[in-house]
């Protein structure tokens, strides 16, 4: 693995300390902040501009926006983590299967992939969470679902890519059974494509779970989510721009370091793919 | 032309498929209509006269052939909450989203493919770095915070735009568009992020290449050899990722419009999941996946008009 | 703060009345009417199905009150009085009732109502296949009889005390022409002060100045309803002019508008009220000490404060504040953690030993932030809470009709008919009985005030009611909440654009100066 290249680009060094750094606030947070001072509201100070007190301000209940934001990491991050997850166990063995069996196999379950990719990602979420109700797990599986089609295009193609080697024929020959094929030869192979893959859809998992509780399908309150809080900041955004504006920071710094180190680790990893497209 | 004629066989299976999986999910939505026509005031009694009077006490598989024969011979139904023909509502809807969704697609391809290149001609210089972390971060953000941001600017402190709300262009173009303006707004910046990024990827590939090497060894000067040669090898590419776009676009229209009270197809659409109304969502989700499907098959035919050396399995 | 003591002065005893505004502000209002112009209002709401016996929403009811008109109708103090009935008879037995309709109704379409539209009407109404919201109001009638073109005998077959007032309203009583039910859906035909004209859906309603109304005809030429959900959205297109009017201000920018001199603000009481309910047949709410112990939790005061921005007055009573039922006798329970913690203990459940899921709905989000501040004062006595955000059809069919749900939280219109609303809402057989309420002793009053005809003993058996209700917390009533209009200066008439019943908005007396 040319892992480590990706952090010799600036890009790719900059985009992984923001990515680590979030993702220790999202561990940690909840670890050190008791979880009311998420919820704890102060009606003497509703919509406050940042003070000392509270240093991003209060948003329309006076509930802090600074332990807010950073308890909503977790929430954003897990959510988009698990949702991306689930799409790698679904579209992996799908794509694999798809790509190394071929033929009719191929052919239908290409068909069943073309036709969910007919339908918007977030009008997919949008309806698969209306079906099962809102709430976190839910709101997991919705994205995950909506997210699953893109994956085991670019596994499938990948797959297709690779059985066609040399060394695969080779070891085909050599009398390795299908299985091991798959798992020894062509799965490694194609890792570099699922980590790039991988990087990319969080950063879009986490848009994806902004707009869904920005619909108000995704996260609950009194959960704290950055999408969740950019939604209850719409009715007093010229009052109180801050409510919007420290949640929408907190969205675009992680996407944006996701999108870096996802372009560093693609350069690295991946330089067929990048005349591609995301 | 045997592969066009195949392309269009497979596209009408998928329009299947996608009508089948469409009625399937929305008929285990929860929720009942009847109920949302009456609010709170209804009372069980009432509640069944409504549903036998709206006809949703058939066994499904009637309703599905009444929906599918209906879609196919130009009858869409009628929307149980808001008593209005579905035909009509959802022509009168896209033309409002294709408003936008023209005008955001224009917007950010004019801007990105010039960025695009011009990053690409100098790679690693201030010109790059420049157009490729303005093209970052426009991917970063989402684009309904895009939208909450345009409305702050142009409609609160400025005052230039109206804020929401969507007027027909046959009555007052002008008015139309300026109503239309933020909307596509919103919806383009992150597109034109995201293509500015796919030109110049594409071009810097393309400038490596060996005919360009060979283009430059001529002496041809810099700019003939990036837009006459370049460029035009780069336009496949670029308009490939720029229609599967229109999925994207669709899927975001949903939030912006619901952002700008702009009342397209993502408004209808949303109102409709949120008013359990089924024939409405049916009909919308479907227009929907089929004008994407539709926008992917026009690119793939374009495609092949444009590099006839490419023909897709 | 000054709003809000002056709301305490005025308080419930004001109810049904203009609160404050047509002051300064709207000086250049009171001139002269004038005729003419077309009116732009910023509706809060997107309006439905149209047709104004199958729907039950505010919202569609709200632009149809310009459409219809019902037989009778309601003065200021809830008194029903004539309409299109230029005078009704109620027989002594209480069994009959004539109407003598006015000889000058013109519906929209050129037809001159008569008995037989009536007639029409109620059927229609009454028909189960219709899916009428009201058509338990004519439950009892026996026949409707139409002895000439002006006459109308209904006949009832047991008495039913609320019949009437039932009649007073569009859902019941509207008359529609014959044989337009088909078409009433998207094109509404009445006899209103207004035609319907046209509806973009999800844009706009257009209404025309209909000059043959019975009442005069209206000063407006037209009234266009733009629909406009996002309330910031609205209140900048009033500031920027594009609209004349909005309904609905956001409850935390009313003191700014006030003090806006472009603008004037009408604000009345009350729009609706809210309460929280509980599942009395989840088990824990079985025990009336633990629906005590909750609405010791709750400080109804600071919760108005933080979801409506104190828009609205606290009550014990959800009775219509100026109605001779309202039960002032009754006093909210005010906050106290430590007792509702000892109530609990009392009912078996020990700190953290029980949990509740709160169920509240997107469609009013101060509900939303309601369930959230209470749910932190639930946890501080002890109880493990979370939310469930609800869509309006999934809080209907979850709450309203499957009745799956612990605590959840609701409001009204005012249904300022006594038995439509406790009957409805508390008897065991109610309509809206959606907590799953079965009280013999409310039920015992509710039967006996539906045949009861004298108003004052009917008006006392109904405080017995409320008091019950109180005691026993059957629910927690919260506060009824303001109705508000922002409005340029330019509209006059704004003093009678309120329906009595506080939800509908009525253009008739409405005039635009240039």
């Amino acid at each position: 693995m040319k892992l480590p290249a990706a952090f010799r680009s600036s890009k790719g060094l900059i985009g992984a300390v923001l990515v680590l750094m979030i993702l220790l606030v999202a561990i940690i947070a909840p670890l050190v902040i008791p979880p009311d001072m998420a919820t704890q509201m102060d009606m003497r100070a509703r919509l406050s501009p940042p003070t000392l007190a509270h240093p991003l301000g209060t948003d329309q209940l006076g509930r802090d926006l600074m332990y807010r934001v950073l308890l909503g990491a977790h929430t954003s991050i897990y959510i988009a983590t698990a949702a991306v997850l689930m799409s790698i166990v679904i579209g992996l063995p799908l794509g694999l299967i798809s790509g190394y069996v071929g033929k009719t196999t191929d052919n239908i379950l290409m068909r069943l992939v073309d036709t969910l990719l007919a339908f918007p990602a977030l009008l997919l979420a949008l309806t698969i969470s209306a079906v099962l109700g809102p709430n976190l797990q839910n709101t997991i599986i919705a994205i995950g679902i909506a997210f699953t089609p893109f994956l085991a295009r670019i596994i499938r193609g990948e797959a297709l890519r690779v059985a066609q080697m040399p060394y695969v024929e080779a070891a085909r020959t050599a009398g390795n059974s299908d299985t091991r094929l798959i798992v020894r030869h062509i799965l490694p192979n194609i890792m570099p494509a699922v980590i790039v893959q991988s990087t990319i859809s969080l950063a879009f998992a986490i848009l994806a779970e902004a707009g869904l509780s920005f619909l108000g399908l995704g996260t609950q309150p009194p959960d704290a989510s950055w999408g969740l809080m950019i939604q209850a900041s719409r009715d007093y955004l010229d009052r109180a721009p801050w409510t919007a504006l420290v949640p929408g920071a907190a969205v675009a710094l992680t996407v944006l370091g996701l999108n870096m180190f996802g372009d560093a680790l693609r350069d690295a990893l991946d330089p067929r793919a990048r005349k591609g497209a995301t | 032309m045997s592969y066009i004629l195949n392309r269009i066989l497979s596209m009408l299976l998928t329009l299947f498929l996608i009508s089948a999986i469409t009625f399937a999910v929305t008929n285990i939505l929860p929720g009942d209509v009847a109920m949302m026509i009456m609010g709170t005031q209804s009372n069980p009694e009432a509640l069944e006269g409504l549903r036998r009077s709206l006809g949703l006490n058939d066994p499904l598989l009637v309703q599905y052939w009444r929906w599918i024969s209906g879609m196919l011979t130009g009858d869409w139904g009628t929307s149980l909450v808001f008593k209005e023909p579905i035909g009509p509502l959802i022509l009168q809807k896209m033309t409002a989203s294709a408003m936008i969704v023209v005008f955001s697609m224009t917007i950010a391809l004019t801007c990105a493919v010039p960025l695009g290149v011009w990053a690409a001609m100098h790679p690693n210089k201030w010109q790059d770095t420049t157009a490729s972390s303005a093209a970052l971060l426009g991917v970063s953000l989402p684009d309904f915070f895009w939208g909450i941001m345009l409305i702050l600017l142009f409609a609160r402190w400025l005052g230039w735009l109206p804020s929401s709300g969507f007027v027909d262009p046959r009555e007052d173009f002008l008015l139309a568009a300026r109503h239309a303006l933020l909307p596509s707004l919103a919806l383009g910046l992150g597109l034109m992020a995201h293509l500015t990024r796919m030109t110049r990827a594409t071009m810097t590939g393309i400038l490596n290449q060996e005919f360009i090497r060979v283009a430059r060894a001529k002496g041809l000067g810099e700019r003939t050899v990036v837009w006459n040669y370049g460029l035009a090898n780069a336009v496949g590419p670029v308009m490939t990722v720029a229609g599967l776009q229109v999925g994207y676009l669709f899927g975001s229209i949903i939030v912006i419009e619901s952002l700008f009270n702009y009342t397209g197809m993502g408004w209808l659409t949303y109102q409709a999941l949120l008013n359990r109304d089924i024939p409405l969502i049916q009909a919308s989700v479907f227009v929907i996946a089929g004008v994407v499907m539709l926008a992917n098959l026009i690119v793939d035919l374009l495609y092949v008009l444009v590099d006839p050396r490419i023909r897709l399995s | 703060m000054k709003r809000r003591d002056f709301l305490k002065t005025t308080s419930a005893l004001m109810g049904g009345t203009i609160l404050y505004g047509l002051g300064s502000n709207s000086a250049a209002a009171q001139g002269e009417p004038v005729s003419g112009g077309t009116l732009i209002w910023g509706h809060s709401e997107t309006t439905q199905n149209l047709d104004m016996h199958q729907t039950g929403t505010a919202s569609t009811g709200r632009v149809l009150e310009n459409v219809h008109d019902s037989i009778v109708t309601v003065d200021e103090n809830l008194t029903v009085i004539p309409h299109l009935a230029e005078s009704f008879e109620i027989s002594e037995d209480g069994l009959t009732y004539t109407f003598t309709l006015r000889d000058d109704v013109m519906f929209h379409n050129g037809a001159k109502m008569t008995s037989a539209d009536v007639k029409y009407s109620f059927e229609r109404c009454m028909n189960p296949d219709t899916g009428a919201v009201n058509f338990e109001v004519f439950n009892n009638v026996a026949s409707i009889e139409t002895p000439d073109d002006l006459t109308v005998i209904i006949t009832l077959d047991q008495v039913n005390a609320p019949f009437l007032s039932r009649l007073a309203e569009n859902g019941a009583g509207v008359i529609m022409p014959v044989d337009s039910g088909d078409v009433q859906g998207n094109t509404p035909i009445g006899c209103g002060p207004f035609k319907f004209v046209r509806r973009e859906f999800g844009n706009e309603v257009e209404l025309e100045g209909f000059a043959d109304y019975w009442g005069g005809a209206p000063y407006l030429d037209k009234v266009i309803a733009r629909e406009i959900t996002e309330p910031t959205v609205r209140l900048t297109g009033l500031r920027t002019g594009e609209l004349h009017m909005i309904n609905d201000i956001p409850a935390d920018r009313i003191g700014e508008i006030e003090d806006d001199p472009d603008l004037q603000v009408v604000a009345w009481f009350p729009l609706n009220w809210d309460f929280v309910n509980f599942n009395h047949e989840f088990e824990p709410f079985k025990d009336p000490k633990v629906r005590e112990a909750f609405d010791y939790m709750i400080d109804k005061q600071v919760l108005l404060e933080g979801a409506l921005w104190g828009q609205g007055e606290v009550t014990a009573s959800p009775s219509y504040p100026t109605s001779a039922s309202y039960n002032h006798d009754l006093e909210q329970r005010p906050q106290d953690i430590e007792k509702a913690k000892a109530l609990l203990q009392e009912a078996g459940y020990g700190p953290g030993e029980l949990s509740v899921t709160f169920k509240a709905t997107t469609n009013y989000p101060y509900h939303i932030e309601s369930a959230q501040i209470m749910l932190e004062w639930f946890r501080l006595a002890g109880v493990e809470a979370n939310i469930e955000q609800l869509t309006w059809s999934d809080w209907l069919s979850q709450v309203w009709v499957d009745k799956d749900f612990e605590i959840s939280m609701m409001n009204f219109f005012t249904l300022w008919e006594p038995d439509f609303l406790y009957y409805s809402l508390w008897n065991t057989e109610g309509a809206f009985n959606y907590r799953k309420i079965s009280n013999p002793t409310v039920d015992e009053l509710t039967a006996k005030a539906r045949v009861t005809v004298d108003p004052e003993e009917r008006a006392g058996i109904y405080k017995e009611v409320q008091k019950v209700i109180h005691d026993e917390t059957l629910d927690v009533i919260l506060w009824f909440r303001n109705g508000t209009i922002g409005a340029q200066p330019s509209v006059g008439g704004l003093d009678t654009i309120v329906h009595p019943n506080g939800s509908n908005l009525n253009f008739h007396k409405v005039w635009l100066s240039s």
